[in-house]
């Protein structure tokens, strides 16, 4: 069984941004390990093709590839295309890969930077049929920033979330049309800059306390039907309309992926959903440690990145502890 | 071309025209099935609450008691057999006071006559010993220990892909629209827009449909079918601990009305309702349907988390006006079987439904002869078992013989690449992704498929040679894609 002292799984920005602290701390490059499950080391930037990132504005790709460039040049191990299936209270992983097989993992500490997913779009309780042409905002990313294909020509965007709006902005880019954003909300989710950036420019109008009440469409999505809420969220009378279109995308928020942690016996949070941690954001299983959006849901690339450091600092002390007390323990014997 | 002719035509491959074909793919019979819709399991099997009812519901003496209770013992051997999840958790009818008490003797006197085994009446204390979650306010339930749970339309497609494998031949997007009986070849010919097939006999297992069928023949039922649209819920494997065994509350003239159940998978289902509707099309929700489908299940489980709702879908079942399962020979047209209004317990009792009609068929003079070559399997090279179902070593052995089952798809169900190349190659192709996720579970976990739904079309268009946008979600005119965006 292959052993490392630490192994970080998720190569986002906060994995990343902690296996270089931790490096920086004195542990050697070939004691850690990154395993990451897309075939590219970055995480979801990569699906972000839009500016914004970081001091320089970067966009997503190029940090992705400058944290990744980093890892490379201090010759920290990693592994791509690699998916942990399970880890266990005595952080042994379990991985699979096309190239490894079935791959058994004895790590000291384990940091968990596995992101966050999307939240279905089960709690909208939209009524109506459920054709094809509805998509989640991560889906439509990975569709038109990587494959080049449009969901629909005439969108309408469910959440005011900053990444429903970069959405609507790269479909009206490419050639889409986005009849509007709506969110049941009273105020947007986005920043002020994001709306008049991605939205105003486009002539994309913004609907507040709006919601899609239903969706027709047998085989393709043919159109919506929205209505007016009033300020305590409850459905105006006659304000039902019906609007055509072809395709919906919603984009509701995200939870932290907890997949991994649950059966490990990590305790959860329900506020965050996500695991409860110490000062040096340690489970409260030893030796396990949850940083970045896996932890919490951040709204910025830079707070994800601190985070990173923040574990990469604790598991830091962590090992070193460990190792102390190895020594000590051999001493006396 | 020359037209094809068989011994028997099934029409219909839900649960009852896929098990028939089942029974019949052990016999030199020549067989197929005809389907309107794109896939198995395209209307009542695919929504419904998944339930191996016990058999204590149906009146004594009625066709669907006899099946049903018959049909619940034969479920667990075909779904060994086939490698199909399915889980003898029992069932808890619940009751809230002396009435329900007493409606609850009835169905267990009921029961007995049936011949449901293990009925008993339990009181308060046990009841919560079995179910912590469940309302203070139940202090008796009707035990039924062989009642279970299934995934239907796996059920469906185990027992379509085995009988596809041993020979009969299925057909899709077959809206059957013309039927002629030549009386002097004695043969049925049976169409659907510009395609036609031959048959000796024909069962009619179109479900909804049926009475259409019989219309189309020339023939009429002696009842009428009326759609009801059921509505439910799904929710998150987290709350997989909610309920122990499927929880129903004392019945009404409407129905067994809301369940709460686990699922074979590890989720726990929420529902039905029952609404008549006007078209047997009509598997919308409605957002008045949810919430009277969320309290009927806060009045079983007050503490239930409805937050952790992943999806929501409803069915339509055909019911019958005259209360009972209809299955015999036509009388105006020989060799000619009606298997119509099958509601709730139909999936039950489909195998012993599929008997049933395999001996209405024999006496109308079908001959059986073994087929010395029957696979017993799915497929020839097995039960196409799934990554997340294998143990270490088979994972191991599987990856080694096909590295893409060492490729996550989809992280939630934990669905490899090699599963879905699997489903798209199994004898009746996964060509949608509809179709994959139903196989495969890709895309049912609790992000509904928003990290693999696009990765999944990708292996569908590079297995099936076409390009992503021609990728369908699960009919013809479904494309997931609108075309490629604009281009420098």
């Amino acid at each position: 069984m292959m052993k490392k002292k630490l192994v970080i799984i998720g190569s986002g920005p906060s994995g990343i941004v902690c296996a270089l602290n931790v490096y920086k701390s004195g542990i050697k490059a070939e004691d850690i390990l990154i395993i990451e499950r897309e075939d590219e080391l970055g995480g979801t930037l990569n699906l972000c093709i839009h500016q914004g990132f970081g001091k320089n504005e970067l966009t997503g790709t190029e940090m992705a590839s400058e944290l990744s460039a980093l890892v490379k040049k201090n010759n920290i191990p990693y592994l791509v295309g690699t998916t942990v299936i399970s880890i266990t209270k005595e952080k042994i992983i379990t991985a699979v890969s096309p190239t490894l097989g079935y791959t058994k993992i004895q790590a000291d500490a384990i940091v968990l930077a596995t992101g966050c997913r999307e939240r279905s779009r089960g709690g909208l309780s939209i009524g109506g049929t459920r054709p094809a042409g509805i998509a989640s905002a991560g889906t439509v990313q990975r569709f038109v920033n990587i494959e080049g294909y449009l969901p629909g020509k005439k969108t309408v965007i469910i959440g005011s979330t900053d990444i429903a709006l970069i959405i609507a902005r790269r479909l009206s880019l490419e050639g889409g049309q986005v009849l509007f954003v709506c969110d049941t909300r009273a105020k947007p989710q986005a920043h002020k800059t994001d709306i008049s950036e991605c939205l105003d420019y486009f002539g994309t109008p913004l609907k507040l306390r709006t919601t899609v009440t239903r969706i027709f469409g047998k085989e393709r999505v043919e159109a919506i039907e929205i209505a007016d809420l009033d300020k305590d969220g409850k459905l105006i009378k006659g304000t039902k309309q019906k609007i055509e279109c072809d395709s919906l995308v919603y984009s509701c928020g995200f939870l932290p992926e907890i997949e991994l942690m649950q059966e490990v016996g990590i305790e959860i949070k329900k506020l965050t959903h996500g695991p409860k941690t110490d000062k040096r954001l340690e489970t409260n299983v030893d030796g396990i440690f949850a940083c970045g959006n896996a932890r919490i849901i951040h709204d910025d690339v830079e707070d994800v990145m601190a985070d990173g450091k923040r574990a990469g600092k604790g598991v830091s002390d962590y090992l070193w502890f460990l190792n102390k007390r190895d020594r000590i323990r051999e001493e006396e014997r | 071309m020359a037209i094809k002719s068989y011994d028997v035509a099934i029409i219909g491959a839900g649960i009852v025209g896929t098990m028939t074909a089942f029974m019949i793919g052990k016999y030199k019979i020549k067989c197929a099935v005809l389907e309107a819709g794109i896939d198995v399991a395209s209307g009542t099997t695919r929504a419904n609450s998944a339930i191996i009812h016990a058999g204590y519901d149906a009146h004594e003496g009625s066709l669907k008691a006899k099946l049903n209770v018959r049909g619940s013992r034969l479920v667990g051997p075909i779904a060994k057999q086939l490698g199909v999840h399915y889980n003898k958790c029992g069932s808890l009818v619940i009751g809230y006071n002396e009435k329900d008490l007493e409606h609850l003797r009835l169905l267990l006197v009921r029961g007995k006559k049936n011949g449901v085994r293990g009925l008993e009446i339990i009181e308060q204390d046990r009841l919560r010993e079995m179910e912590p979650n469940v309302s203070k306010d139940a202090k008796y339930a009707l035990y039924a220990p062989s009642a279970g749970i299934v995934c239907p339309y796996d059920l469906a497609y185990a027992v379509s892909e085995n009988s596809a494998t041993n020979g009969v031949d299925y057909y899709f997007e077959y809206k059957v629209d013309k039927i002629d009986y030549n009386e002097v070849n004695k043969l049925y010919t049976i169409s659907a827009n510009d395609k036609t097939i031959k048959a000796k006999y024909v069962v009619n297992a179109a479900g909804l449909y049926s009475d259409e069928i019989a219309e189309i023949l020339g023939d009429k039922l002696p009842f009428k079918i009326i759609p009801r649209r059921g509505e439910y819920m799904l929710l998150d494997k987290s709350e997989g601990k909610t309920a122990n065994h499927t929880l129903f509350v004392t019945p009404s003239e409407k129905g067994k009305g809301i369940l709460v159940s686990p699922t074979v998978d590890g989720n726990i289902i929420v529902g039905p309702n029952a609404n008549v509707v006007e078209s047997k099309a009509d598997t919308g929700v409605t957002s008045e349907g949810l919430s009277e489908i969320a309290e009927g299940a806060r009045s079983i489980v007050p503490d239930i988390n409805l937050d952790a709702i992943i999806t929501t879908f409803a069915g339509v079942r055909a019911t019958p006006t005259s209360g009972d399962f209809y299955i015999r020979e036509s009388e105006k047209f020989p060799k000619f079987v009606h298997a119509a209004g099958i509601e709730s317990p139909g999936l039950a009792a489909s195998p012993a439904i599929a008997e049933y009609i395999v001996n209405i068929l024999r006496n109308s003079g079908l001959k059986f002869k073994e087929k010395e070559d029957y696979i017993t399997t799915r497929t020839a090279e097995g039960n196409c078992k799934l990554f997340y179902d294998m143990s270490e070593s088979e994972r191991e052995k599987a990856i080694k013989k096909d590295p893409r089952y060492g490729k996550m798809v989809c992280r939630c169900e934990m669905v490899t690449e090699g599963d879905i190349v699997n489903a798209i190659r199994r004898p009746i192709s996964a060509h949608t992704v509809d179709m994959v996720k139903r196989r495969t579970r890709a895309g049912m976990g609790r992000c509904q498929g928003g990290y693999c739904r696009a990765k999944v079309a990708e292996i569908i268009a590079k297995e099936l040679n076409i390009s992503v946008s021609e990728v369908k979600k699960f009919s013809s005119n479904s494309n997931i894609l609108c075309g490629r965006t604009k281009r420098i």
